[in-house]
């Protein structure tokens, strides 16, 4: 070769990080930094609104009996056996934040790791591993919750453990898919031809490119969670009194849709409502900084 | 000059803020800054005249191109004026911009795979393009107006390709369907905007015939978009050539390869490699004698699932060998197996039948310990730096990959050992707390470099390493590789597509065709003087840069 | 193509046969056992031990199964202990009813829904865009009983002109002479579809707009208009009827809620009632037919996918 080229490479080159980059876009977001305001508010309101607003839960005071709201140590109200409503919101909300966002967060660790080694392994493993994925999902989730509420005792944990048994299918497909394409990428093929095994592929490799899928999908997984313990609990087959949770609070309210008892529905309801569009918020910011990181590269 | 210009760009200006929204800028930089894509750029294209612009990536010449149909994301701030037949189309409204797409300037671009519409026929689309300008038409008349337009492309059997889908045809095809859409109106200006680029070169040859007959029958001028020296050198007859949105010289396609002006033109030029006899520069390490070699294949047979459960032979009966310390460049259009005897060789596919091996052992059935300590002695360099190196790494930790998987050395040998191998790539070490996408491309393919002379292994399969870079980042890589294999005196299989860069690097040369071994022998003999009509043909198809050349290959082409 | 449907079809047939196999080991995880969980919770030691013995329930697991899967064969989904009928015949009235309300609501949210998204990926980034996505997300955040109880305050209570109750009668023919009834069932079940449909309906036009099909089009001379109720259209069509399939279970959840909270009488109903009452037979029996029902869905949506798109189709003749 003749020339002896400097290598001056008149390129395009971004400085900043790949991260820093991320948080900036997510944050120039409105709609994802409405939804993080929002949890925000939300998580600060049932796990430290009871010490500004002490509430007696557990007993019953038949004389307080729907009280409407605006009646004095009652900003919102008391439900039918006199416990004040908005202390009975912020404990509800705990009770589904706690279940909501552990569960969801179970469900996408089993999916992520199920769906990663499917994808990756490929050939007969996957097919068996994705069949039963197949027939998980085919079992609608929230029948499958019903069945297993009447079977077992519905407490925190055992609810937790059962949502996130029921919910980890649609990760474990998105990851599956993922990982079924990076698995043929340069790099890792670049790996195997280093003599790198199948577990540095699988949680060095693929596991760390699709986080992107894998945080998105986790949000709207907590969202789900929430959303379905509202309807089990709404059906009569969530936590057991006295502990409850925005889905009975709702379901208990129902009954007195023609007192004109509002308060006894609206506010359960509208926190469902604002917790779930805050998770759905911030999962779909979350898309759009992942997404536009990819395409920068 | 008496005749006045079908298309005149005059002092065009097209920049891309960021319009402050975060987000949706692909073009954009980061932090609002602006970025001025094309400044100043002043072009005419007469009746009849072919004019190539060409320029590496970022030069804006895409951007011109897509000006003058107004197909900018509404981003872009255009200033300047664009003119066709007396017109200027900055300034029209989106209908009657709609009336000049198609009608009066045509386009086609390079992805023939994607540029279709899946989901309909290829002639509703071609009637679609009638149809959406010919007021009048009927569909029927519009049908049967496509089939003769196919036939005009050069496509046979145009009434039945009428009711094919995109996907039904191979990728030559549908640039003619492409290209059949495009003439369907009788355009007074077409523009190629790197039409030929993702085409095998014989392939590129008959869609340039094709573009030089169009312009003779109907007198279309013709702009061509390029980053290929060789084409220019074939079908232009006027060049403009784009450094960072601005025009640095313009000329005839002879003045400006016998006489380039700007010092960009010049080292461009320069920057393209050439087949030429006896390049390769004279050997300085003795090959030593009596000993295995590096990589041998025994009749070598790989056969993938195909659509429908048939098998399909992707590589069929190959035999090769590769002396320690030689360079064997393996040539072949895309789909030729070229690829997969690569990655064979290497072990990440399994062969249907025949035999690997590698410096003397076996690699076919080696397991475990084994097949490690013999992939410790080779290593593999991808075509696209960028997905070779996982995006999730810092560079350092992609070059320390081989050494930590192989548990060589500890953690500040390793360190010590990213430094060094940064420093023999020709960049600096501080670049190993980076993420791969913060770099450049060239600045990729050497950190990829990097990691596969990692553990000084004695083969190295090269899979089209240079394929994806601008002409003069080629040339300094290919420097680079040179300079490391005199040096560290590996073995290498050299895949690539282009013969230039093989006449550059081989030692010697194998040619496939569709999964077998066509020739194979000495690079100067194999490039110069080549036995098989396979090849012959193949060497006829490469454009070279020289306009005088490139006029006598194509006589020699077409008697061929 | 005979190869690819055998294939779906064969593929079916083993997700059938694992969600047996869920079902089955469900039965055996009542507490008490099957016996239990068939008999009722007032069944007595004695009548639970002659029924094992009577049923088999004391023999190996994999009998136990095989003679389950051989039931299920002739059609047998057990007894109901609290209704005193067979499980399937149950099951057959209810499963037209819950067809009915699920189609037509699923059929009304894609009328809403494909436009919407359509008109919002084409004006991404829009005041209009946010404000949609805005109300999508909210609507998708509703619980489906919150949202049905919305409407029956307004439209029942507030400004009475539908009626509370879903009909309730017998017969499918019965259940449409009360048309006005369906009325807030199905549009209670079609918003929370439209919030899935739309977006999902969004994101495939705008992964569309990005295609190099787009670009020719535009060159060509095409209309925005043409381009994206058209070209993209016909691209964006075929992903929904796959995600139909994937959105069977969703459905019927969904289903579920608004069956019970208007007291519809469909198989929602009748699986909550006896999730009231523990009465295993029709639960189980419920969740394997609905499982059935969305096998048979996705394959259908896969099968109708390949007849539409041209690159499936050509991809597995």
């Amino acid at each position: 070769m003749t020339v002896s080229t400097p290598h001056v490479e008149a390129e395009h080159v971004p400085v900043a990080g790949p991260y820093r980059r991320m948080v900036k876009l997510f944050f120039a977001n409105k709609l994802a930094v409405t939804g993080l305001i929002i949890l925000a508010l939300l998580l600060v309101f049932c796990f430290l609104g009871p010490l500004v607003h002490p509430t007696d839960q557990i007993h019953t005071q038949l004389a307080d009996a729907n009280l409407a709201p605006g009646t004095k140590g009652h900003p919102l109200g008391t439900d039918d056996v006199g416990r004040d409503v908005l202390g009975r919101l912020m404990i509800g909300g705990q009770t589904s934040l706690e279940i909501g966002i552990a569960a969801g967060l179970l469900a996408t660790l089993i999916g992520t790791v199920w769906g990663a080694i499917a994808g990756y392994a490929g050939g007969w493993l996957d097919t068996v591993m994705m069949r039963v994925v197949d027939a998980g999902i085919a079992i609608p989730a929230l029948f499958l919750l019903l069945v297993s509420a009447t079977i077992f005792r519905p407490t925190v944990p055992v609810q937790i453990v059962i949502i996130g048994c029921v919910s980890w299918l649609v990760p474990a497909r998105l990851v599956r898919a993922e990982a079924l394409s990076l698995r043929s990428r340069d790099f890792v093929q670049a790996m195997k031809a280093m003599g790198g095994g199948h577990g540095r592929a699988v949680f060095r490799h693929i596991i760390p490119n699709a986080i992107g899928t894998v945080v998105v999908n986790a949000t709207f997984q907590v969202a789900d969670a929430i959303l379905l313990i509202a309807y089990v609990s709404f059906l009569g087959l969530g936590v057991a009194p006295p502990a409850t949770d925005w889905g009975a609070m709702l379901s208990k309210g129902i009954s007195y849709t023609y007192d004109g008892y509002w308060w006894l529905i609206f506010p359960a309801g509208i926190a469902i409502v604002l917790v779930v569009s805050a998770f759905n918020c911030i999962g779909d910011g979350l898309r759009d900084s992942f997404e536009v990181r990819l395409q920068g590269r | 000059m008496t005749e006045s210009p079908a298309l005149a760009i005059r002092d065009l200006r097209v920049s891309f803020g960021n319009g402050g929204n975060g987000g949706n800028g692909a073009n954009g930089g980061d932090g609002g800054d602006i970025v001025r894509a094309v400044d100043g750029v002043t072009i005419d294209v007469r009746p009849g005249e072919i004019v190539a612009v060409v320029g590496e990536s970022g030069s804006g010449k895409s951007v011109t191109s897509m000006s003058t149909l107004g197909l900018l994301p509404r981003t872009a701030e255009v200033s300047g004026s664009i003119q066709v037949g007396g017109v200027d189309v900055t300034t029209l409204d989106a209908g009657r911009l709609r009336a000049i797409r198609g009608a009066e300037v045509a386009m086609v671009f390079q992805e023939p795979m994607t540029a279709l519409n899946p989901a309909f026929t290829v002639g509703w689309q071609v009637a679609e393009a009638l149809r959406l300008h010919i007021e009048d038409m009927s569909k029927k008349q519009a049908y049967d107006r496509a089939a003769e337009l196919l036939a005009m492309v050069g496509i046979r059997d145009a009434r039945r390709r009428l009711d094919q889908f995109p996907h039904e045809l191979s990728g030559g095809l549908r640039q003619r369907v492409m290209i059949a859409m495009a003439i369907a109106c009788e355009p007074k200006v077409l523009i190629a905007d790197e039409a030929t680029t993702a085409l095998d070169v014989t392939v590129q040859a008959e869609i340039l015939d094709l573009l030089r007959d169009l312009r003779t029958r109907f007198g279309m001028a013709m702009l061509v978009i390029t980053h290929n020296m060789g084409v220019v050198a074939d079908i232009a007859d006027r060049v403009v050539v784009m450094y960072q949105g601005k025009v640095v010289e313009q000329a005839t396609v002879e003045d400006l390869f016998a006489r380039p002006r700007a010092d960009y033109t010049k080292k461009l030029l320069t920057s393209v490699p050439r087949l030429a006899p006896g390049q390769r520069r004279a050997r300085t390490r003795a090959r030593e004698q009596g000993e295995a070699p590096a990589l041998a294949l025994d009749n070598l047979v790989v056969e993938f699932r195909g659509k429908g459960g048939g098998t399909n032979r992707a590589v069929d009966e190959v035999s090769l060998t590769i002396g320690r310390g030689e360079v064997l460049g393996l040539v072949g259009e895309s789909g030729s197996g070229k690829s997969t005897v690569g990655r064979t060789a290497i072990g990440l596919i399994k062969p249907a039948s025949g035999a690997v091996r590698l410096l003397g052992e076996p690699l076919t059935g080696a397991k475990g310990r084994d097949l490690r300590r013999l992939r410790r002695r080779c290593s593999i360099v991808f075509q696209d730096p960028a997905s070779s190196l996982d995006p999730r790494m810092t560079v350092g930790d992609c070059i320390a990959e081989p050494m930590v998987i192989n548990k060589v050395g500890d953690r500040g040998d390793r360190d010590d050992r990213v430094a060094a191998l940064l420093r023999s790539v020709k960049l600096d070490p501080a670049v190993r707390s980076r993420y791969p996408h913060e770099l450049s491309g060239g600045q990729r393919q050497r950190i990829g470099i990097a990691r596969a002379i990692a553990l000084d292994p004695e083969l190295i399969i090269a899979d089209e390493p240079t394929s994806a870079l601008d002409v003069s980042v080629q040339a300094a890589v290919l420097d680079l590789f040179l300079e490391l294999q005199d040096r560290l005196g590996f073995a290498c299989l050299f895949i690539t597509h282009d013969l230039a860069v093989v006449g550059l690097v081989a030692d010697r040369v194998a040619v496939m065709n569709s999964g077998r071994l066509v020739e194979e022998g000495p690079r100067d003999q194999v490039l110069f003087d080549p036995r098989q009509d396979y090849t012959r043909r193949l060497v006829a198809a490469a454009p070279v840069p020289d306009p005088a050349a490139q006029r006598e290959r194509r006589a020699q082409r077409l008697s061929l | 193509m005979i190869r690819f449907l055998a294939k779906r079809f064969g593929q079916a047939l083993v997700v059938i046969a694992l969600v047996t196999v869920i079902v089955f080991l469900l039965l055996h995880s009542v507490p008490g056992g099957p016996a239990r969980g068939i008999l009722g919770p007032q069944a007595t030691t004695e009548a639970i031990a002659a029924f094992n013995h009577e049923h088999g329930f004391d023999r190996s697991l994999p009998e136990q199964y095989w003679m389950y899967v051989s039931g299920l064969l002739r059609g047998d989904l057990g007894e109901s202990y609290t209704l005193n009928q067979s499980v399937s015949s149950l099951i057959g009235q209810r499963i037209p009813k819950t067809l009915v309300l699920t189609g037509l609501s699923t059929l009304l949210a894609l009328l809403i829904a494909i436009p919407l998204g359509v008109w919002q990926g084409r004006r991404r980034k829009g005041l209009a865009d946010y404000a949609i996505t805005t109300l999508v997300f909210i609507g998708y955040a509703t619980p489906v009983f919150f949202l049905a109880l919305i409407l029956v305050i307004v439209f029942a209570e507030k400004i009475p002109i539908l009626p509370v109750q879903a009909p309730q009668a017998e017969t499918l023919a019965g259940l449409f002479a009360d048309s006005r009834g369906l009325i807030l069932p199905i549009l209670a079940g079609a918003i929370a579809s439209v919030a899935v449909f739309s977006r999902y309906m969004r994101s495939a036009v705008l992964d569309n707009l990005a295609e190099d099909y787009v670009r020719t089009a535009r060159a060509k001379g095409a209309s925005e208009r043409r381009v994206v109720w058209l070209h993209i259209m016909r691209n964006s069509l075929t992903p929904i009827i796959a995600m139909l399939g994937y959105q069977l279970p969703v459905l019927f959840s969904g289903a579920l809620i608004t069956e019970s909270v208007f007291n519809y009488p469909g198989m929602g109903l009748l699986f909550w009632n006896a999730a009231q009452t523990s009465d295993f037979p029709i639960l189980l029996g419920s969740v394997l037919v609905i499982a059935v029902a969305t096998v048979v869905g996705s394959l259908i949506a896969d099968i109708l996918q390949a007849f539409v798109d041209p690159r499936v189709r050509g991809a597995i003749t």
